[in-house]
């Protein structure tokens, strides 16, 4: 890290004191302003871990993401800036999520059945899938490419602004080239690679492209406010953001943010393009409310100044 | 807390004539619905009460159905027509938890390819550990039963299938699939199943572990269990999940038994309405202490914090009086609290003051001799706001006091009024407020607790 903060008198700062000194000049800056919690923190790293690890492979197959990781965890990730939005609005969304699902109901008892067709393979076999059913079928694909393996939260690459994606490319494609010595020919391996890759990124349709064909969908068949209002009822807020977020024309992730953010009194005018009736927004309301650490404008819901 | 209230009306027949949405839903889930009797055990029999006593009553309500276990106060006010219903505070728990958690990244990383599917099990997730074949292309949304060729087990059923007619989790389900390279991979499925917050069926989740050779299929595979999964007791998880898992059968052991003990679906021998009545008293007890087993897990966890609500101790104290004050009422005892304009401003987790406050004057009711009385003062010292609860009990020893507020300690007490964990819980809760929970006693002039706060300055 360059761009330390030095007080005056010490000289060379280390990181961890520059660091330090600097998130107490921000403190110092906004003494009242809510911080990040320990879990908030946490999230956020592990999200742009899995996140850094997923761009070293879609670049090059060898490339050792946990070396990697931890050049960067000790000398700080390049475009950190540009990385905490985007982090933070993939945490607070899960952190929303796992809420509702710590809080919510659980399955009806179903009587066992004996035998009959509900055992039977082939009656399983593929039912015609409605056009609504097919982009609704589409988009739970696009959210669950936003959990890893063991059910993580992470960043799809499709997802991702093409901007961040390139300049994570080329600072992963650095990090290998000072890696293997600077050599010519891994230099314009890279090159290559960042390019493809790039290419390959513009033709991937993540959450927004699934997000709008089912918005679309269903704005035609005059069914999307009962669909916004029954995915409130059922707290399935991907499908609400997703279709909150095709609606204004934004991104899944600043969409998903808005919403955490957003005061009680605002939430019927950002969803306002949905048409829910008024009285439908009472699960969002107090699934938002009961999120404690939200920051929320005018504070950080749910915690007091640190 | 929840200040919206929920509103029913019951005829004179006990008929359920009006009632907002979330009573409604627990109404039919009953069984019952609009212009029916009123389906709800406990509810009936609150209301039942009133009538007879032409009197309010106020009282925690605890109701299971299928999908989850419902916690409120019920307030129930008779007139010449029946009776109105005024419900706050409703809160939902899941009976378990409905969806498999995120595994913790230090987990080991699972062998095998981990797996989600919708409620016709059209797949929505497959991935691999990088120590598997790679994940055929093109798995997105076509059929689990098309990528998996099932295979029957010794009975000839398909456990994945039989577990979707019962959505419920499985294990064992052996399946063949292709891999990337096009190998075939004799694999076992298990699974959990999913469910959204109306308690309906959205897929399963799963891993599926490849079997490699004979010897590893004469392993059976490891055991995931459809409540408890694979954690370990050490996790916090197994913790929520023994609580979600115990509070379901119990709250309907209760149910169940206070109907048999009510005769409310006809009179029955006295002897045996009392054992049903005995069986609901240890399933209460029960469920209480689950409920102390969980708060006691939530508030030990680290950074556990209470919210910071403007409360009026005064408030507070007459509500708590108004739900136990039945209770005294059966011993005789009378309760002296707070007027009306007493006030006490103070700052605490209004939710978790009344807890400590219902703890103090149960307790101080379990206590007391018949015909007694309980005082509840509230006052303020300095920048202190303080409600005491005193009673005419025999009183704690100054050793006794040394050790009241410890975990599981009952002072020696054998009867099943508690679990010992009530005053530990309540002076946790009071702590992590800022406040405090002391007692002064001694034997033979009953006891004194007071729970300070910090002061609010009102105006």
């Amino acid at each position: 890290m360059d761009d330390s903060f030095a007080s005056p008198g010490i000289d060379a700062p280390s990181p961890t004191l520059s660091a330090r000194l600097r998130e107490l000049a921000d403190y110092l800056g906004a003494p009242t302003a809510g911080r990040l919690t320990e879990e908030q923190r946490a999230l956020s790293l592990g999200i742009a871990r899995r996140l850094v690890a997923d761009v070293a492979a879609w670049l090059h197959r060898d490339i050792d993401a946990d070396a990697l990781w931890r050049d960067w965890l000790r000398g700080g990730l390049p475009g950190a800036e540009r990385l905490a939005a985007t982090c933070f609005a993939r945490g607070e969304e899960h952190r929303w999520r796992e809420q509702t699902m710590l809080r919510g109901a659980a399955p009806s008892l179903v009587a066992e059945p004996e035998g009959g067709p509900g055992e039977d393979p082939a009656a399983i076999a593929d039912k015609p899938l409605s056009d609504i059913e097919r982009a609704y079928l589409a988009l739970r694909i696009a959210d669950r490419r936003r959990f890893d393996g063991l059910g993580n939260p992470c960043l799809a690459i499709a997802d991702l602004d093409g901007e961040l994606f390139h300049a994570l490319l080329l600072d992963v494609a650095a990090w290998r080239l000072v890696q293997g010595g600077k050599d010519d020919a891994l230099a314009a391996e890279l090159r290559d690679a960042v390019r493809t890759s790039f290419a390959r990124h513009g033709a991937e349709r993540g959450i927004d492209g699934a997000a709008q064909a089912y918005h679309d969908i269903l704005a035609a068949s005059a069914a999307l406010p009962e669909t916004a209002a029954t995915a409130i009822a059922r707290q399935d807020w991907p499908t609400l953001v997703a279709l909150a977020a095709a609606a204004h024309r934004r991104r899944y992730g600043d969409m998903a943010l808005a919403l955490l953010t957003a005061e009680a009194a605002t939430l019927p005018s950002l969803l306002a393009p949905l048409r829910i009736d008024r009285a439908a927004l009472a699960p969002l309301e107090a699934s938002l409310a009961m999120l404690s650490g939200r920051a929320i404008a005018g504070g950080f819901a749910g915690e007091g100044p640190e | 807390m929840s200040e919206r209230i929920i509103r029913g009306r019951i005829d004179r027949a006990g008929t359920l004539v009006s009632a907002d949405a979330p009573l409604l839903r627990l109404q039919q889930r009953a069984g019952g619905g609009l212009d029916r009797p009123l389906a709800l055990p406990n509810l009936a029999r609150l209301v039942a009460l009133a009538q007879r006593l032409q009197r309010d009553i106020s009282r925690p309500l605890y109701a299971a159905d299928d999908h989850s276990d419902i916690h409120a106060l019920v307030r129930v006010l008779p007139d010449a027509n029946g009776a109105s219903l005024e419900i706050s505070d409703w809160r939902t728990r899941a009976m378990v938890q409905p969806q498999v958690p995120a595994i913790a990244d230090s987990a080991a990383a699972p062998t095998g390819w981990t797996w989600e599917c919708d409620q016709q099990l059209r797949m929505v997730a497959l991935r691999g550990a990088k120590t598997m074949p790679l994940v055929p292309a093109g798995w997105e949304g076509r059929s689990l039963s098309e990528l998996f060729e099932l295979q029957p087990d010794e009975d000839g059923r398909f456990p994945v299938l039989r577990a979707l007619a019962r959505q419920a989790g499985f294990d064992g389900q052996r399946v063949r699939a292709d891999g990337a390279e096009g190998a075939r991979i004799a694999m076992t499925l298990a699974g959990e199943a999913l469910f959204d917050a109306t308690g309906r069926f959205t897929g399963f989740r799963g891993v599926a572990a490849p079997v490699e050779d004979a010897a590893v299929e004469e392993t059976p595979p490891p055991r995931i269990d459809p409540v408890f999964g694979s954690l370990p007791l050490s996790d916090p998880q197994f913790g929520r999940r023994i609580d979600g898992a115990l509070r379901g059968p119990l709250s309907r052991i209760i149910a169940t038994a206070e109907t048999i003990s009510g005769q409310f679906d006809g009179p029955i021998r006295a002897d045996y309405a009392r054992y049903a009545g005995d069986i609901a008293h240890a399933g209460r007890h029960l469920l209480g202490l689950v409920d102390d087993l969980a708060d006691l897990q939530n508030i030990e966890r680290p950074g556990f914090k209470a919210a910071a609500d403007e409360i009026d101790l005064g408030d507070l104290a007459r509500r708590a009086v108004g739900l136990l004050g039945m209770k005294a009422e059966e011993k005789g005892i009378r309760i002296d609290a707070p007027k009306v304009d007493d006030k006490m401003p103070a700052t605490g987790e209004f939710r978790r003051v009344l807890q400590v406050l219902l703890n103090l004057l149960g307790n101080a009711i379990r206590y007391s001799p018949d015909n007694s009385q309980i005082w509840i003062r509230v006052d303020r010292v300095d920048e202190r706001a303080m409600v005491t609860v005193a009673d005419q009990g025999q009183g704690i020893s100054s050793d006794q006091q040394a050790v009241v507020f410890e975990k599981f300690e009952r002072l020696g007490r054998t009867d099943s009024g508690g679990s010992g964990l009530g005053l530990y819980i309540a002076r946790r809760l009071a702590r992590a407020m800022d406040g405090d929970l002391t007692v002064e006693s001694a034997p033979g002039q009953g006891a004194r607790f007071t729970l300070s706060l910090p002061a609010r300055d009102v105006g």
